[in-house]
């Protein structure tokens, strides 16, 4: 993973980049993953919160390296499918990297450090997340995935209230500049 | 390309690693039937292409094979024409000896039918090379004890006579020759006249007067006058009529194909030919009267009266006309 962190250094030369303390992104991202499903066993309201998408987000904005981000996001993606018990291992791993991608592209061209505009950002890639999630589940399980519900913009408001605490407490890890 | 890879390396690597999670999906997705997506699409995707593998093959196959099929069949065709010349060539060989063999049946049927003529059977060797001189020359000769002024007929009807005669050869001068003459009457009316030949395919009778009522189609028959042909002998039908002054211009069809001789006979003597009587039908129709127009009782005239049904005969007296000069 470290590896991978360390793949297209290159960036925006006017945008701050982040860098993190050795094992940071990789414990930051297997503690997302195992919360995740550890929460999941103590009721339904722990599926409000995606904690690996947060996480791909977080690190892909502060990387601001598209490529870290994208195989990040797929490495996360792939780890909680391979966490579920009925996902094809796959679903969630496209959509996090693309995910992972485009917030360090994004990360690479605005400033995401207020926490509106997290907020706002979080928000958005939840709904883009779900989009690429349901039109993969269309195409290739024939599932009638649904885009847009009053539950899914529920879900994208917590987790994107949620995203800004979480991302407050994240850079604390951050190597001071 | 190296450096369009560099530039959207990103991009380039983003589509490689969502390609290779869609691939691994697809490896564990089942659609219906237990079938696994991947195997699916490579169904869905190598099936276009082997059909169309398969249609070019094919085609490019059929292609090739109708060339080389049309190769063996341009040979084929070569060889089948070759052989339908040859089988041409055959049966027009064959023709050829079963009309030889059908025109010696009939001279033969016809020296049987005449056992008290001696006559002669003769083969045309040549004709003149003079396009106004009809003659001919047969494979008989002096050797045949020919003589010149003999008779030559065709089971048909007149021919001709022999006027000159070579030691292996004999030349025959047609009734159609200008210089030809023959005594002849016509069948039915008994008026006599004389087949002159006007150097025309068809010679004309002569001196038979405007009086005499004829008719297309009747039949002209030798005389025996002129000491060269037996009386009866068919020498052909009355063509066209036209009153002249003194006489009728009348043209004559020959009863024997003088353009297209092969055999002939040759009367030996002026021994008359007594019609068979085994010709006659049970009615008392003879051959003749069957076909009136082309007489064909061995070129001899049994009852005239059977060739016109109803003949409108004038029956008075004709003037009698010169012997013919031969």
């Amino acid at each position: 993973m470290a590896y991978m962190m360390n793949l297209g250094a290159h960036s925006e030369p006017n945008v701050e980049v982040h860098k993190f303390y050795g094992g940071t992104v990789l414990g930051t991202c297997l503690l997302a993953l195992v919360f995740q499903a550890f929460l999941h066993k103590y009721g339904r309201w722990s599926e409000l919160i995606d904690l690996p998408l947060l996480v791909t987000i977080y690190f892909g904005v502060s990387r601001r390296n598209p490529v870290s981000g994208l195989f990040l996001g797929g490495a996360i993606g792939i780890l909680q499918d391979a966490l579920s018990h009925d996902n094809p291992i796959g679903m969630y791993g496209i959509a996090k990297t693309i995910v992972g991608y485009s917030a360090s592209s994004v990360g690479a061209r605005i400033d995401t450090e207020h926490p509106l505009s997290r907020f706002g950002l979080i928000f958005l890639f939840f709904h883009f997340h779900q989009a690429i999630l349901a039109l993969t589940q269309r195409v290739l399980l024939n599932h009638s995935a649904p885009l847009f519900t009053i539950h899914l913009f529920v879900d994208s408001l917590v987790t994107a209230a949620f995203g800004v605490i979480l991302f407050a407490l994240l850079d604390r890890l951050r190597k001071s500049s | 390309m190296i450096d369009t890879f560099s530039r959207h390396r990103p991009l380039t690597l983003l589509a490689t690693v969502v390609l290779a999670q869609v691939l691994l999906l697809a490896f564990q997705i089942k659609r219906e039937n237990n079938v696994r997506l991947i195997r699916y699409w490579a169904v869905q995707l190598m099936t276009p292409l082997e059909r169309a593998g398969t249609w070019t093959f094919s085609h490019v196959g059929g292609l090739w094979s109708g060339y080389v099929g049309l190769r063996n069949s341009r040979a084929e065709n070569e060889h089948l024409r070759s052989e339908v010349d040859k089988l041409r060539l055959r049966n027009s060989e064959l023709e050829s000896r079963s009309a030889e063999a059908q025109r010696l049946e009939t001279l033969l049927n016809f020296h049987e039918s005449h056992p008290e003529a001696p006559m002669l059977a003769a083969q045309v060797i040549g004709a003149s090379a003079d396009p106004t001189s009809h003659t001919l020359f047969i494979n008989r000769g002096e050797r045949d004890h020919l003589r010149r002024n003999m008779g030559v007929i065709t089971p048909d009807g007149v021919v001709g006579k022999i006027v000159e005669v070579f030691p292996s050869t004999a030349q025959v001068l047609l009734i159609n020759d200008k210089d030809s003459g023959v005594g002849a009457l016509f069948a039915v009316s008994r008026t006599h006249g004389v087949v002159r030949g006007s150097g025309d395919p068809e010679p004309h009778m002569e001196y038979v007067i405007n009086e005499e009522k004829l008719q297309a189609g009747d039949v002209i028959v030798t005389s025996g006058e002129d000491r060269i042909f037996p009386k009866d002998l068919v020498i052909g039908t009355v063509g066209s009529v036209r009153p002249g002054n003194p006489f009728q211009t009348i043209s004559v069809q020959p009863a024997a194909r003088l353009d297209r001789l092969e055999d002939v006979i040759v009367l030996l003597s002026l021994q008359e030919l007594a019609p068979k009587k085994t010709e006659e039908s049970p009615a008392g129709t003879g051959v003749a009267a069957a076909a009136p127009s082309a007489p064909r009782s061995g070129g001899i005239v049994s009852d005239p009266n059977k060739f016109k049904p109803a003949p409108a005969v004038n029956k008075s007296p004709a003037p009698a006309p010169p012997a013919p000069q031969q």
